[in-house]
């Protein structure tokens, strides 16, 4: 049967080995390691004890499990039933790991969700017969679905780089926006500065009207700090304007997908132009051809002998295959086009 | 008066407003009348849900509008078919002889329910023995649109009619909502989504919801969103789960077609509101998005038994990371990123955590709810984590202060966006009007709260006499500066100062006196030291000595025996805290309080850490600088205090603020308080603050007739009359000068003249009614 949880309460128990009973109070490093064979807690210092000259049986009466000592880990949580049902969810996540987006309906994909929760409760509270069960058909999904398996893994991989890179990529931009305006408050609180100064200096150099000269001074370092104001306003308002939107959004919508990359323009429409029927060689033999291959004046014309293979070729071929009665429609339409054109090529040349 | 144009603006235009009006000078029954005059005049009589803060403050407006109601019946000459209701907790308008005995309010509500709800009632019909609650099923006897007669209820009134009838008052308030012209509640009603959903939702769209006293409106919507969560909940949420996993197997073995029922509704959607939310009956709720409502719950918490042990997986999961010895502070973004690398927590479910709950519960039919309190709060805070990634931050602090030993973690999931909460409301309703006495900077609340306004405004007082007096001493009788700024604040020479003044203050006061600090600390400290330096004493001889304490009972002992003191000529000075119970919502009027003495200013705690994460995010998201919002914030708790002592237009009292660095604040006062500092009064010593407040008080002391009001700050009909002729001749003479200006320039703005023309009569048409 499996540990049933029993960290209701925090009980005293909890800070002493069941092994050697030492306890927090009398060691203070006291550290508790598992072995998630049988999930039995003990102190570090009973595992080297016990575990250091190689395997061997589990001390809790009646466990008997063979246990080594490279098994042992520290538990994360303090209810150790819930530690054996988080690994048992790691092992079945790694094989049931199907995503939303392979279904077809989102009812299916909850009828998948409640499954693999079936499975996953079979395991942590089934019947020794119903979690042999359970083994078996982990077992046969995982050989049947292997490449999906595989792809789902490396999806959710990506995934989670990208939103850990986003989430670096956020902070820095806080940090740089929070630079940036320390900066401009230091560069506001030195221009007030100096105008202060440069207020003074003419006040001790020159006999203008004291109460003018203040009053000017303090008009331009209004003026400027408004400006100021002003300008990182609305010079962050880009950044600011982002912020608001996305603090509402609400998570949980569908994933976007990152555009495919265009590709570039096809004017035939994705028509494969390669020729079905025959292969073109590089090289026919054909003796009233054979002086143009290295006759210079026709050469420096620019003639090139495989596009007149290709065009011999095409015209030879073209319209064979072509059944009008059952090619009516779209399909037929192109044909015709790529003759045209070849046509056309035809009387340029 | 001129407030009715700006106001019907709203109304009519469907917009959103902030007003700021004087306290203590009838801002309540002005908004009411306008806004029921407004309701009665058209004929799809829209509702008027009108927010206050505290219990007082509500009866207070049920009284007003009771009042109003009488006064338009005498002036119509009949009575109108009005229905007014106040909606308060089950804890105050409970009827039931044993529940209503009960001291706190969860118990009361949890108590109610068990004798209330709707499986309990089915029970009854099938025979079984349950207890019931009588007042509560006559209810059911009568009409449901009409379960009580027409008129204004006051909470009193209600219970009364509760007790007459023997029928429960407050399911009467709350059935009876859509039927009714008028609610009063609490804001909480409409902000906190876990109350709102239940109260609320059934609240039409062309409502005008009013919040008053909402200068710490944003406040309000932070708390509501925010959860903290200590190990002692988590421990109860895991016995709560536990619980619910016997009911569970219970149920199983007894009556498993309700759960098998249960699971076929979640295969198919989260209740049946979808529909109804689309049809937007509803308000919506933050804490559960419109997108969640149309999908089905997620297929590995659709099943009992599967959410239980989700829930407790979840649980333990927190109790692991509390036990992490330093502060943590982070987004929930990084939260749930760790919590699907230990648990294997996705986020979708955990979205539905809330709903499922309450779903879970309603089919196990449990009766005692209080007991699955805590878990309810964790299942909240999961849809919320989950929920939002922006405006929410995770804060764990494993000790209670700095210097402390033992630890006691608690993790704060605090809201930092205002507008998160009251998004709904303001989506939902058209006009919402948001006023205090002092709301400044105006323009700093739609900021915050994320809305748009049509009129903003701030009224002024119009006095017969200048019946208060603002003064602020910035330094000493011996010319050394106080203020309670970090550096000096325990500075013997501040202290003293302070001292001084305070004693002063107590000698020539008549009647009441009320002192308020920044804080409990720093009051303890300065008690501490004028103990010391004999000050006390010296207050002694003139006052009694009350001070205010974070305990609610020791605090309306001292309250009491304060307005004791006052009453009967001893006198005495209460030494409370700015953002305590008593600066808000308690009134000193006339010889309750004669003096305000804001020693200090009240800014809050800026160690805290929860209020840096809030800058922080204000600043980034709605630019508003630290400084500014500190700032701010400590001058709207400061208004708040002053205003404490004004409550009518006979009233009158005096108003120091006590600091240096009040003398940069002063332009954010409210704009009615700020007008009325001299300029000759703003850098005053202690000995020349005392100079003036005597010379205040001599005046003050002459008889002050009713007649010398009338005409300036109490207008009669014929005032009234003269002001709308003087205003209508303005608006001609403006329009006669447009008109002369377009004929002028060019004939093409002829037709602007028109428009004006347009306007101004319909303005005129306002003014009329």
């Amino acid at each position: 049967m499996s540990p049933k949880s029993i960290a209701l309460v925090d009980n005293p128990m909890d800070d002493m080995c069941p092994i050697c009973k030492s306890t927090r109070y009398l060691n203070k490093g006291i550290k508790f390691l598992i072995n998630p064979e049988c999930y039995h807690r003990m102190c570090s210092t009973c595992v080297d004890r016990i575990f250091t000259a190689g395997p061997a049986s589990c001390p809790v009466p009646l466990c008997g499990k063979t246990l080594r000592k490279r098994g042992f880990k520290p538990a994360f949580f303090a209810d150790l039933g819930i530690e054996r049902e988080v690994d048992i969810r790691k092992r079945v996540g790694q094989v049931f790991n199907r995503r939303q987006e392979e279904f077809e309906t989102l009812l299916d994909y909850n009828d998948y969700l409640q499954d693999t929760e079936d499975l996953i409760f079979d395991l942590v509270n089934g019947m020794a017969k119903e979690k042999l069960q359970a083994e078996e058909k982990l077992k046969a999904y995982r050989a049947m679905n292997l490449q999906e398996i595989e792809d789902n893994k490396r999806a959710g991989l990506e995934e989670a780089d990208y939103e850990r890179r986003k989430e670096t990529a956020e902070k820095e931009a806080a940090r740089q926006r929070r630079l940036k305006l320390i900066r401009e408050q230091e560069e506001g609180k030195m221009d007030v500065e100096k105008s202060r100064r440069d207020m003074l200096e003419r006040l001790a150099n020159t006999d203008e009207d004291p109460t003018a000269i203040t009053r000017q001074a303090q008009k331009v370092i209004l003026k400027k700090s408004s400006a100021r104001r002003n300008l990182t306003d609305s010079s962050s308002d880009p950044n600011g304007g982002l912020p608001l939107d996305s603090s509402l959004s609400i998570r949980g919508l569908k994933k976007k997908v990152a555009p495919i990359a265009e590709e570039a323009y096809d004017p035939f429409g994705g028509i494969n132009l390669t020729p079905t029927r025959y292969v073109l060689n590089d090289e026919y033999e054909n003796e009233w051809l054979n002086g143009i291959k290295t006759d210079t004046r026709i050469l420096a014309g620019g003639y090139s002998l495989p596009e007149y293979y290709a065009r011999t070729m095409f015209e030879a071929f073209s319209g064979l295959g072509v059944f009008i009665n059952d090619e009516v429609g779209p399909k037929a339409k192109p044909e015709v086009r790529i003759k045209k054109e070849v046509e056309i090529d035809d009387d340029v040349f | 008066m001129c407030n009715s144009r700006l106001e019907t603006e709203t109304l009519d235009a469907g917009g959103h407003c902030v007003l700021e009006m004087p306290s203590g000078t009838g801002k309540t029954v002005s908004l009411l009348s306008l806004i029921i005059a407004y309701q009665q005049y058209y004929p799809e009589h829209r509702k008027l849900i009108y927010c206050s803060r505290t219990m007082s403050e509500i009866e207070k407006a049920l009284a007003e509008l009771k009042a109003l109601m009488r006064y338009r019946e005498d002036q119509l000459g009949r009575t109108e078919e009005f229905r007014g209701l106040g909606l308060t907790s089950r804890k105050n308008l409970c009827l039931h002889p044993s529940v209503k005995r009960e001291k706190s309010g969860a118990v009361v509500d949890a108590r109610c329910r068990s004798l209330t709800a709707g499986f309990v009632k089915e029970k009854k019909e099938r025979g079984e023995d349950v207890p019931v609650c009588i007042y509560h099923d006559n209810l059911d006897l009568l009409e449901p649109h009409n379960l009580i007669p027409n008129g204004v209820w006051t909470l009193d009134g209600i219970m009364r009619y509760g007790e007459e009838h023997k029928q429960c008052p407050y399911f009467t308030s709350r059935r009876m909502m859509s039927f009714c012209n008028v609610i009063i509640y609490s804001y909480h009603y409409l902000l906190d989504p876990k109350i709102a959903e239940r109260v609320s939702k059934e609240l039409s769209k062309d409502c005008i919801v009013v919040f008053d006293e909402a200068h710490n409106i944003d406040n309000v919507c932070i708390e509501s969103l925010s959860t903290d969560i200590t190990e002692d909940s988590l421990r109860k949420a895991t016995r709560g789960a536990q619980n619910l996993e016997n009911r569970i197997s219970e149920m199983k073995d007894t009556d498993a077609d309700k759960l098998k029922n249960e699971y076929a509704k979640l295969v198919e959607g989260l209740r049946g509101a979808d529909e109804a939310r689309e049809e937007d009956a509803f308000m919506s709720n933050p804490a559960l998005p419109d997108d969640l409502l149309k999908e089905a719950v997620p297929g590995n918490i659709r099943r009992a038994e599967h959410f239980v042990a989700f829930l407790k997986r979840f649980v333990e999961y927190l109790k692991t990371r509390m036990k992490v010895r330093q502060v943590i502070s982070e987004t929930p973004p990084s939260f749930l990123a760790h919590l699907k690398e230990h648990t294997y927590i996705e986020k979708k479910p955990l979205r539905f955590c809330a709903e499922r709950l309450t779903s879970l519960v309603r089919t196990l039919e449990l009766t005692s709810i209080e007991d699955y309190q805590p878990l309810q709060e964790v299942a909240t805070f999961a849809t919320l984590v989950a929920t939002y990634e922006k405006g929410f931050l995770l804060i764990l602090e494993p000790y209670e202060s700095d210097a402390a030993e033992v630890p006691n973690p608690v993790l704060h999931f605090t809201c930092l966006d205002a507008a998160i909460a009251i998004k709904p409301v303001f989506d939902r309703f058209s006009s919402v009007i948001i006023t205090s006495g002092t709301i400044s900077p105006l323009e700093m609340y739609p900021k915050m709260l994320g809305f748009t306004t049509v009129v903003q405004e701030s009224y002024s007082m119009s006095l017969g006499r200048r019946s208060f007096l603002p003064i602020i001493v910035t330094r000493g009788s011996d010319q050394v500066p106080v203020s309670s700024g970090f550096q000096v604040r325990n500075e013997p020479s501040v202290v003293r100062n302070y001292g001084n003044l305070l004693t002063e203050f107590s000698k020539l006061t008549p009647d009441g006196m009320v002192v308020f600090f920044p804080s409990y600390l720093y009051m303890e400290s300065i008690i501490s030291m004028w103990q010391g330096m004999g000050i006390l004493d010296e207050v002694w001889k003139y006052k009694l000595i009350l001070v205010e304490t974070p305990d609610a009972q020791e605090t309306s002992l001292a309250l009491e025996t304060y307005r004791t003191a006052c009453c009967n000529g001893r006198g005495a000075v209460l030494l409370c805290v700015a953002r305590g119970k008593v600066s808000e919502g308690i009134d000193f009027d006339h010889q309750y309080g004669r003096t305000v003495l804001c020693i200090g200013v009240p800014f809050q705690y800026t160690e805290s850490r929860i209020l840096k994460a809030r800058l922080e995010f204000l600043r980034e998201t709605y630019r508003i600088r630290e400084n500014d919002f500190l700032s701010f914030d400590a001058m709207r708790h400061a208004a708040q205090c002053l205003g404490r002592v004004l409550r009518g237009k006979d009233d009158y009292g005096i108003m120091v603020l006590a600091d240096k660095r009040f003398l940069k604040k002063r332009t954010q006062l409210p704009k009615w308080i700020n007008q009325a500092i001299l300029d000759s009064e703003i850098n005053l010593s202690t000995d020349m603050a005392v100079g003036s407040a005597k010379k205040f008080l001599r005046n003050m002391a002459q008889p002050f007739k009713q007649s010398d009001q009338e005409g300036v700050s109490t207008w009669s009909l014929k005032d009234l009359e003269k002001f709308k002729e003087s205003q209508d001749e303005e608006n001609i003479r403006a329009l006669r000068e447009a008109q002369m200006q377009g004929s002028e320039v060019q004939n093409g703005n002829g037709e602007r003249g028109d428009e004006y023309d347009v306007e101004a009569e319909a303005e005129m048409m306002q003014l009329d009614h």
